[in-house]
């Protein structure tokens, strides 16, 4: 009575079962019956495969199929938690970035009298004789006089000349000296400028100096650019004498440029200025250059916020030759970049409020196989000179300055010197401005290769800067500030401040929002198979393990019948053979014509068992046929098992 | 910003303290050295207008000179002393540099007398026209109308101009770029009415912003100089943030805890301003002077609560810092529009010009200058190009996308779909439920045969 429910209820299971398989339910049945319904081609090879050997390979495959898309899928999904996730670590605080700020002036000139007072003797002479401009009436005549007299050492070098376009003639202005021009001439400036009236063009000439014969004239359209351009030529011969130590000296220090300082709402003075020499703005000063391992940071956008500095700019100690315009020098970058002030700073104006409010960016390229940059520069066979981070110009400047030190022998003044180098001068190097010409000249023109050699760098930092400007001090706040401005200056200064001496920066975030570009590889490798799975599923329902199981069916399968077909007919042969030697069978060619079959005799014989039960004749027949007996039963069932191996074995089963 | 009337004996009072202090700091040569002014409070004398108010200059907090002692002589700084209502815990804010310091410290000061103003007085009444700031304007080649400008007070820069301050007027929408087609403006920059000492520069702020935005000068203005044509042109850059999982932001502000002071849509600068000015009066019992107050606060005065400032100095230190949470309150907005400005600047009135465009402006506007020419500046703002640029965010991989690697990934290694994952469950149920009926019918064999163990060794015995 126990027994009669617990097997009724078996019964109902079993009948309300989802087991949708054969009646027989135990496990190696059901797993058979899943295995050859399913569409999952791998499963089904296995129960269908036959061989230890090859159903090994069969279980390996499909379950590194599953493993892979385990794998795959896990990719997938932790790029898409990822992705979403980064953005949202923004902290609202952006770093500040480093801010370079320089003298317009490079050297204070009254303490550069001594080195520059022959050049600037020279070319104020050089002025009154071209131009009839002169200073102290009485003692220019005298010095014009002196002049004709004394040889001058400047104008021997580098001769200024008038050029006489048409006529191929110049005139130097120094000894008044007619000659001709041979070489090429440059003109510097457009030609469109100077192509109204030629007859007063001044240049001045460089001379190879192992071939006086090979010159090449630099022209300008205007005298003022000539002569600055002369006297620059001169001064960096001169300033590459004078040593480091020596050179910091003459330049301004931090109390002498910055008046007062602002950052964050907070007081800052001179300690968290790092100075950093540049070779033709002298002394620069930079605000939060990281050196102490601190980077400053901003809590908000705005003018308050940023630095805010006084710039004390003594127009009165400039140097009239080599600069024309007063104020000072700025650039925003970042910790790691070199400052190129030279080349792309921000001039800003004495007597006026500069406010530059920056816009920060940061993009990110892919390397290699996307584009054509580089991460760390280290892949580029160009030394960096500058211990800062890689980027494009500092690659072109220290492949130029390398190509400068191999061809003239010396390296150019502006840039950072390799090692082993030193910077050209003429009492060493005779030959180098000529050098250096023509080196710039094939740089500008890209056949120096740096162009090609150097690339982009992958990742940079950029901060847009939008200034305006506003007067400063205004006339009723004039007053009460220069006073105590004065006073903060000290003692040593006795002299009230002028408003053209001061000017005054800000530079601020305009608002924390970051924007930063990067690239993502369009098709990535889990992607890529992702789109090759969905085409193949689309269009064929098929997989990787489909693909294998066509590879297997249609290469491995088909070959070995083939192979084993071959095999036999190898084997028939061999035996024939054999035969053949012992004098025994008969020839091949009688073969077919030997049997009961043989379509000559096939009327006069008796019907066989082959011919009365329309069998299918064994073609091919392997074997020699006897010659027919009156029932050739023996014969056909031999030709049968020959025939059919797979048929009888799958009987046997 | 100019002088009001009401608290212009307070102005000049300040002015005065002011001067002795510069005076005193400045102009006697002592060396550094630590001096305490008597705590003494004057009663500003001649204020008889003002008796309702009774508001007097405290000299509490004097500018000091003190030496640094850690890096010698060479360092003196200039600050003032703060103390909490006890008169403990006392700070100085000092400066490395007289100038910020005199001209924070005035700055204390004047809004301690600007906090005595009435909210509630209509200030245009008592504040100029916009004729006696804008001499012309036009906008597309044609003059404005008097409807096109809202004017509002700004504590830092008094009165200001909005000009299309709702966009919604078809007169001000853009047809053509190019400077011809902009707004161009005759503005007049006198320093003669200037504070000298809360700011130092002199000329005009000029915003460009979104409609129904708060203009926060004082942050993003862009300085004009007087004298000076300077030439605007914009371009309007779209950011659109994609909010949710992707990074936090806010479609107009109504889901941030931190109830807006500006009734203007929302930004974040709008939105910090609020949540300090929310914090300010919960500390300190009352409202920064430079942001609107909340309901039913006032602002802050050093006679009514003695020790704002240095409650307002500790609390300014800790938003900076980020030690107070307005910087998580507040999120980005998930649209936003910016414009990209790009200027060029020219003298104007040019030498010869000049005379004439005097004579013009002084018969038409009643301007009466006479030879000063840096009190008067053009601004053209034009568009550079009509077209925008719009930076959206986009999600790296959508569900959709997800979605469909996955099926893909899965037709790829496997050649089956979602039906044969359910396929797949089912023969795990299957299995489960055959393996317990397994195990039920083994448990079911063993007790019968403990039953009957005796019938099988009797039959064998039969057989046998």
């Amino acid at each position: 009575a126990a027994t009669a429910p617990g097997k009724k209820i078996t019964a109902r299971l079993k009948r309300t079962l989802p087991v949708r398989g054969p009646q027989a339910p135990t496990l190696s049945e059901l797993m058979r019956w899943y295995c050859l319904n399913t569409n999952t081609h791998g499963c089904r090879r296995i129960v269908v495969s036959r061989g230890r050997l090859r159903r090994l390979l069969w279980i390996l495959l499909t379950l590194s199929a599953v493993g892979l898309i385990l794998w795959q899928c896990a990719e997938l999904l932790m790029n898409y938690y990822s992705a979403s996730v980064s953005v949202t670590v923004q902290f609202q605080k952006l770093p500040f970035p480093a801010v370079t700020i320089c003298n317009i002036n490079p050297y204070k000139y009254s303490a550069m009298k001594e080195y520059l007072s022959e050049l600037d003797k020279e070319t104020k002479k050089a002025l009154e004789t071209f131009y009839g401009f002169s200073e102290g009436k009485s003692k220019v005549r005298r010095s014009v006089d002196e002049w004709n007299s004394t040889e001058s050492d400047f104008f021997q070098q580098i001769p200024l000349l008038k050029v006489e376009d048409f006529s191929r003639t110049a005139t130097d202005l120094h000894s008044g000296q007619k000659r001709k021009i041979e070489g090429s001439v440059f003109h510097k400036d457009s030609s469109i400028v100077n192509s109204g009236d030629s007859n007063d063009i001044i240049g001045f000439q460089l001379c190879d100096a192992n071939n006086s014969s090979d010159c090449a004239l630099y022209t300008f359209s205007s005298g003022v650019n000539a002569i600055q351009e002369w006297y620059k030529l001169h001064y960096m011969n001169i300033m590459a004498q004078i040593p480091l130590e020596t050179k910091e000296k003459l330049s301004y220090s931090a109390d002498d440029l910055l008046l007062t300082c602002f950052f964050d709402g907070l007081s800052c003075d001179k300690r968290h200025f790092t100075r950093f020499h540049h070779p033709l703005h002298g002394n620069c000063y930079t605000f939060n250059s990281g050196e102490n391992g601190t980077i400053l940071s901003t809590s908000t956008g705005g003018s308050e916020y940023g630095l805010q500095v006084v710039l004390y700019i003594d127009e009165a100690d400039y140097n009239p030759f080599l600069v024309t315009s007063t104020g000072a020098k700025i650039i925003v970058h970042d910790q790691n970049e070199y400052p190129f002030i030279e080349d792309i700073g921000t001039e800003i104006e004495t007597a006026a409020a500069t406010s530059i409010g920056m816009h920060f960016t940061r993009s990110r390229k892919l390397s290699k196989p996307y584009s054509d940059c580089t991460e760390t520069g280290a892949d580029i066979p160009v030394e960096n000179l500058y211990n800062k981070s890689y980027s494009l110009q500092i690659c072109l400047h220290s492949c130029f300055q390398k190509a400068m030190v191999h061809s003239c022998g010396c390296a150019q003044y502006a840039q950072p010197l390799p090692a082993g180098a030193e910077y050209c001068n003429y009492k060493k190097n005779p030959n180098w401005m000529y050098c250096y010409y023509r080196l710039h000249e094939k740089f500008v023109k890209e056949q120096l290769g740096c162009q090609q050699i150097c690339k982009d760098a992958c990742s940079f930092k950029e901060w847009a800067l939008t200034t305006s400007i506003a007067q400063w001090p205004s006339t009723v706040s004039e007053d009460w500030m220069l006073r105590v401005l004065s006073w903060d200056k000290g003692q040593k200064l006795n002299k009230k401040l002028n408003k053209t001496d001061l000017a005054n920066l800000m530079v601020f975030y305009k608002d924390l929002n970051e924007r930063f570009i990067s690239e993502n590889p369009a098709n990535t490798l889990v992607i890529l198979l992702s789109n090759f799975g969905g085409q193949l599923g689309l269009w064929m329902s098929c997989s990787v393990v489909c693909v294998i199981e066509i590879v297997e069916v249609f290469f491995i399968d088909s070959l070995s019948i083939v192979m084993r077909r071959q095999w036999q007919k190898a084997k028939k042969w061999w035996n024939d053979r054999k035969q053949g030697s012992s004098g025994k069978a008969p020839q091949a060619s009688d073969v077919e014509r030997q049997g009961h079959d043989n379509p000559v005799c096939i009327d006069e014989d008796l019907p066989t068992f082959t011919t009365a039960l329309r069998l299918p004749l064994p073609q091919d027949s392997p074997l020699p046929r006897t010659p027919p007996p009156n029932y050739s039963t023996l014969r056909l069932e031999t030709a049968f098992t020959e025939q059919l191996p797979d048929t009888l074995e799958l009987g046997q089963h | 910003p100019g002088r009001f009337e009401l608290v212009s004996e307070h102005l000049v009072q300040l002015d005065r303290m002011a001067e002795e202090s510069i005076t005193f700091l400045y102009g006697i040569n002592t060396s550094a050295r630590l001096f305490h002014m008597n705590d003494r409070n004057i009663h500003v004398q001649g204020l008889s207008n003002l008796s309702r108010s009774g508001f007097k200059l405290s000299q509490n907090f004097s500018l000091l000179r003190m030496s640094d002692l850690r890096s010698g002589k060479k360092h003196s700084s200039v600050g003032f002393r703060l103390c909490n209502s006890t008169g403990g815990n006392c700070f100085y804010k000092t400066y490395s540099s007289g100038m910020d310091a005199i001209l924070e410290w005035y700055r204390f000061h004047y809004m301690n007398i600007m906090s005595q103003l009435p909210v509630i007085i209509n200030i245009s009444q008592h504040e100029e026209q916009i004729e006696d700031m804008v001499y012309s304007c036009q906008y597309d080649g044609e003059p404005c109308r008097p409807s096109d400008y809202v004017h509002f007070h700004h504590p830092v820069f008094g009165s200001c101009y909005t000009f299309n301050s709702k966009g919604t007027d078809p007169f001000w929408t853009a047809t053509k770029p190019g400077i011809p087609y902009g707004l161009s403006l005759i503005l007049r920059a006198e320093q003669k009415d200037h504070i000298p000492l809360l700011s130092t520069v002199a000329g005009v702020k000029v915003m460009i912003h979104n409609h129904n935005q708060t203009p926060f000068l004082e942050h993003e203005g862009f300085d004009i100089r007087p004298g000076i044509a300077t030439t605007i042109g914009i371009q309007q850059d779209e950011v659109n943030r994609l909010g949710g999982n992707y990074g936090k932001c806010t479609t107009n502000g109504d889901d941030v805890d931190v109830k807006l002071l500006y009734n203007n849509s929302y930004t974040l600068q709008a939105c910090l301003h609020s949540c300090f000015q929310h914090i300010m009066v919960q500390e300190c019992g009352c409202g920064y002077y430079y942001y609107p107050l909340p309901a039913g606060a006032q602002y802050c005065d050093y006679n009514k609560q003695p020790a704002w400032g240095h409650c307002f100095y500790q609390l300014y230190n800790r938003l900076r810092n980020h030690h107070l949470n307005c910087f998580d309150q507040c999120p980005k907005p998930c649209r936003e529009s910016l414009y990209k400005v790009s200027a060029g600047t020219a003298k104007w009135p040019s030498a010869k010009s000049q005379d004439w465009v005097r004579q013009a402006l002084r018969h038409q506007n009643g301007y009466n200058s006479t030879s000063n020419r840096k009190d008067i500046a053009k601004v053209t703002i034009f568009y550079q190009q009509l077209n925008y640029q719009a930076v959206n965010e986009s999600p790296l991989l959508s569900e959709n996308l997800l979605l469909s690697s996955m099926g893909s990934q899965w037709s790829l290694w496997f050649g089956s779909s979602v039906l044969s994952v359910v396929e797949m469950f089912e023969l795990l149920v299957d299995t489960l439920v055959l393996s317990l009926l397994f195990c039920y019918q083994r448990l079911r064999a063993k007790k019968t045969l403990r039953v009957s163990p005796t019938i099988p060794s009797v039959s064998l015995a039969l057989e046998n």
